[in-house]
């Protein structure tokens, strides 16, 4: 019986691992191949990393987006905790608009920065009207970074939230018995009982802006952040086998922050989504 | 009145509101920009609709091409994960961990990487590289580890083991079990997951944009195009097309993962179910409700049980069972006694084939060998510690679905519903979910669907476990009545000694994986074999003395012995002795047997129970009936029965 029970849930896990296997594994597989295979042979990944441009733009895009997880783990930290912690009336809408650009493509988040900071956007219009100069940042690295925040505040509001409402009040309470002030309360019991939930939303947030393609495609700023140069690479120069080494670098990359993040955070960075 | 809104809770409000406000304004800049004449000038310019016109015309493609991919990619996402998350719940081990590890890289790998890795090894296929199939299997690949994690979740949250468990006892085999449990009861986590791939593929670029060829664009891909080629009203008018399409998916996804409270119908409480009154408790089921019916009455007899050489080692070593025979008659009550962890409950789900036991050991039902039978062939009726009534059927589809896994015609088991519902009296809740009964209900539910299908045995686990004292004792009284009345085979597993007094034809006592003692229940209280199953059931006083002329010789007095004692022991040997409270009386002063100080009193209300102090190591727990109150310290005089004393192993 047993035995007949295994094979079933056996059938039942073949058709995923075969599609898996099928369209990531082997296509991985291929393309670790691939970046060997030019003239340059293994010696490519040497170049991936030390020639100025692929370098420059790597460094460049670490930069971006360990300044975005910071902020943005700053700015939801508060704003989460916030939402958990208190009831108003129109709570419930303002958190559906704050979770609203979860959904947005790249694309979009990056037009979005357009009409905001753009060259006929708000805050180009209100400075002009104050200042009589418009400011306009869209296509600086201040807006790309605005860009970055723009995607990566609403995933991480909610899963800060989701860590927010285990988190236990009682220990809140305690701590304010014992006399801590707010700002003690905060660092000794919030952030601590936050921190894994902080650490995984961070992950994922780095991650994210690490590969994100979409919003700078769209900004089409004057930096080129990695997955732009790949995409270029791979389009334009059509050098195939250093495309593959740039994207397995970055893979590599975005993987070793989740799994650093995992075995710091525990398992609650699975749960994190 | 509620207490005024601290300065911080302003601040932070403020600070969440402006944080709104980066995100919104440009989306309400869009909509006002993809409905404007002009968007330099302003909406002074007009408004119009045009704009929509164009993007129709445009690019209307990319709307039912995202759509069809979204709803492919749903379609496989569903048959791969759904069946996949079930076998990583149930199958937990070191290959399905591994498994799952490597679903959720595609999440860790940016989508330029994994595109481009597809393009690599696939672009060479041109009939599949110009395809949307192309761009299907990305979103498959990039959208499964969402659905299969929503899934796992789910199942892992609603107990999927009761419930199946439940299933086979009624009858139902692996399929069925899949498709009429496991899938309604993790569709809360399915739907979420659902809509979560649906989203995400309606709004994935970074893949489709290295995967899409001229003829096979997406809305997405498309924005990008208007963005960079278009005026600024057509590509904010088709933004707005975008944002209608996800709008209605995003407050499906809010709803589905707002808890729903459903509201709790409790009509009358549980103790006024029946008419207790407080002195007689007169049971709610009295008598079966088909007098009429003798055959009814004959099936239900059930079978007699035998266990032979019964044993179980779990695959981690350890040993939950030593290996042991039971015996059943055809109609008895076997009540299995013991503390938690001492492996009743593998015994019992040894009997109902939900676990095997190791080589050698045999189960049989009457003369049938059944020990490599499933349990949904075995016909049984459980009745499992949380109910496992199925939360997506009525009470009566609960009750019915034994008989609809049977085949039997639905008259039929309508009139076997009615007859059960009749016999516990339930009649009410029919057409109530499970969510809306109370604990006592759901126990009636759990018995009369365990019973409905004329089980060979009826199983029940700690079946009052979780119900509070008063409705216990309640329905304590309810399962004895049913179980004598329909004169049904069960074995009725529990931790509590008096749950076993009173229900057991015959008990069976365990102790760490072993039977320490079997037997009517007078049997075990009044000779008991050792001192676990003395302690075990009821309360048990320990005289250690020695022994002088025919006496047990304490420190506070000493008691006669009967002979037999002296001729065993021989004379002045130490000697340890047992007695139950009830054996011992208080004696006038000068006319008992040890003389002791009471340690403390309890009022019980009847009768109360009194701490002493006097006998040497141990206190003596006695019971007095009548009002005296005792003080602390206080001397009294204490009289033992000679013939009741009991010598018991360690």
């Amino acid at each position: 019986m047993r035995q007949r029970n295994n094979g079933r849930l056996l059938a039942m896990f073949i058709p995923a691992i075969a599609v898996f296997m099928a369209f990531f594994l082997l296509p991985l597989a291929r393309l670790a191949v691939t970046s060997a295979l030019g003239p340059a042979g293994v010696k490519i990944y040497l170049a991936a990393i030390i020639t100025p441009r692929y370098l420059e733009s790597l460094v460049y895009t670490i930069l971006l987006s360990v300044g975005v997880t910071i902020l943005t783990l700053i700015i939801s930290g508060i704003a989460g905790v916030f939402l958990t912690r208190n009831d108003f009336r129109g709570k419930r809408l303002l958190v559906s608009l704050l979770t609203f650009p979860l959904a947005f493509p790249g694309v979009v988040v990056g037009f979005m920065i357009i009409l905001l900071v753009g060259r006929q956007g708000l805050i180009g219009d209100i400075t002009q009207w104050v200042s009589g100069e418009k400011l306009v940042l869209a296509y600086s690295m201040t807006g790309l970074f605005l860009g970055y925040l723009y995607f990566s505040i609403p995933r991480t509001i909610t899963t800060l939230m989701a860590s927010a409402e285990k988190m236990d009040r009682n220990l809140e309470e305690a701590a304010r018995s014992l006399g801590a002030s707010p700002w003690r309360v905060v660092k000794d019991v919030l952030i601590p009982a936050l921190l894994p939930g902080l650490i995984s939303a961070g992950a994922i947030c780095f991650a994210t802006s690490m590969g994100a393609f979409g919003t700078a495609f769209t900004l089409a700023t004057n930096i080129d952040v990695f997955p732009i140069v790949i995409y270029t690479e791979f389009t334009l120069m059509a050098n195939i086998s250093m495309a593959a080494a740039l994207s397995i670098v970055l893979g590599l990359i975005t993987w070793i922050a989740l799994s650093v993040a995992r075995a710091a955070a525990g398992d609650t960075i699975a749960a994190a989504g | 009145m509620k207490p005024p809104r601290s300065i911080l809770f302003y601040t932070q409000l403020t600070f969440t509101l402006l944080v709104c406000a980066f995100l919104i304004v440009p989306v309400v800049q869009s909509v006002l920009a993809g409905l404007t004449e002009n968007f330099m000038v302003g909406v002074k310019s007009g408004l119009t609709l045009r704009w929509f016109g164009q993007v129709w015309n445009l690019y209307r493609d990319t709307i039912f091409l995202s759509i069809l991919i979204a709803l492919a990619c749903l379609a496989a996402t569903l048959v791969l994960g759904v069946p996949a998350a079930y076998a990583m719940v149930k199958k937990q081990n070191r290959w399905t961990r591994l498994f799952e590890e490597l679903l959720v890289t595609p999440l860790a790998v940016p989508g330029l990487a994994i595109a481009l890795a597809l393009i690599i090894n696939y672009g060479g296929f041109t009939g599949f590289r110009k395809s949307w199939a192309f761009i299907w299997v990305g979103h498959v690949i990039f959208t499964l580890p969402f659905m299969v994690r929503s899934a796992v979740a789910v199942m892992n949250a609603v107990n999927l083991r009761e419930f199946e468990e439940g299933a086979a006892s009624l009858g139902a085999g692996f399929w069925r079990r899949f498709f009429q449990i496991v899938i309604p009861n993790a569709m809360p986590g399915i739907l979420a997951g659902s809509l979560m791939v649906f989203t995400l593929s309606i709004g994935e670029f970074n893949l489709t944009w290295m995967l899409h060829t001229p003829l096979t664009k997406t809305l997405p891909v498309g924005l990008a195009d208007s963005y960079a080629s278009m005026r600024l009203e057509i590509g904010s008018a088709y933004t707005i097309v975008f944002f209608l399409m996800i709008i209605p998916l995003l407050m499906a996804m809010q709803w589905v993962a707002k808890p729903h409270k459903r509201k709790f119908v409790m009509e009358k409480p549980d103790h006024f179910l029946t008419p207790t009154g407080g002195s007689v408790m007169k049971p709610a089921i009295a008598a079966p409700a088909f007098p009429d019916n003798k055959e009814a009455r004959r099936t239900m007899s059930g079978t007699s049980l035998r266990l032979v050489n019964c044993a179980k080692t779990f695959l981690d070593g350890t040993c939950a069972l030593l290996s042991f025979n039971l015996e059943v008659r055809s109609g008895e009550t076997v009540v299995i006694l013991g503390p938690s962890g001492c492996g009743k409950t593998t015994l019992l789900r040894i009997i109902a084939g939900l676990e095997s036991p190791d080589s050698g050991g045999k189960v049989f039902f009457g003369d049938e060998d059944v020990t490599h039978v499933p349990i949904e062939k075995r016909n049984v009726g459980m009745v499992f510690q949380n109910y496992a009534l199925f939360p997506n059927m009525t009470v009566a589809e609960n009750i019915a679905y034994g008989l609809k896994v049977r085949g039997i015609k639905s008259d039929k088991r309508a009139r076997r519903v009615s007859e059960m519902l009749d016999m516990m009296k339930i009649g009410e809740l029919r057409n109530r979910r499970i969510d809306q009964l109370s604990g006592g209900q759901k126990q009636r539910v759990a018995l009369a669907r365990a019973l409905a299908a004329r089980p060979r045995v009826l199983l029940l686990d700690e079946p009052l476990t979780a119900l509070d004292a008063k409705l216990r004792d309640l329905l304590r009284v309810e399962i004895d009545v049913l179980l004598r009345s329909l004169g049904i085979t069960a074995i009725y597993v529990t931790h509590d000694q008096s749950e076993a007094m009173a229900l057991g034809d015959r008990i069976v006592v365990m102790n760490i994986a072993r039977v320490v003692q079997e037997g009517a229940p007078r049997e075990i209280y009044f000779e008991p074999r050792t001192r676990f199953v003395a302690e075990f059931i009821g309360t048990i006083n320990r005289l250690k003395g020695r022994l002088l002329r025919g006496r047990l010789v304490l420190p506070g007095g000493s008691i006669p012995l009967p002979e037999s004692y002296a001729v065993q022991t021989g004379e002045n040997v130490q000697l340890e002795l047992f007695f139950r409270p009830e054996h011992a009386v208080l004696a006038e002063p000068g006319q008992g047997h040890l003389r002791a100080a009471v340690v403390a009193s309890f009022f019980m209300g009847d009768r109360t129970r009194l701490i002493l102090d006097g006998s040497g190591d141990d206190y003596l727990t006695i019971e007095t009936k009548g009002i005296h109150s005792f003080q602390k310290g206080q001397q009294v005089e204490v009289s033992i029965d000679p013939d009741a004393l009991l010598r018991l192993d360690a």
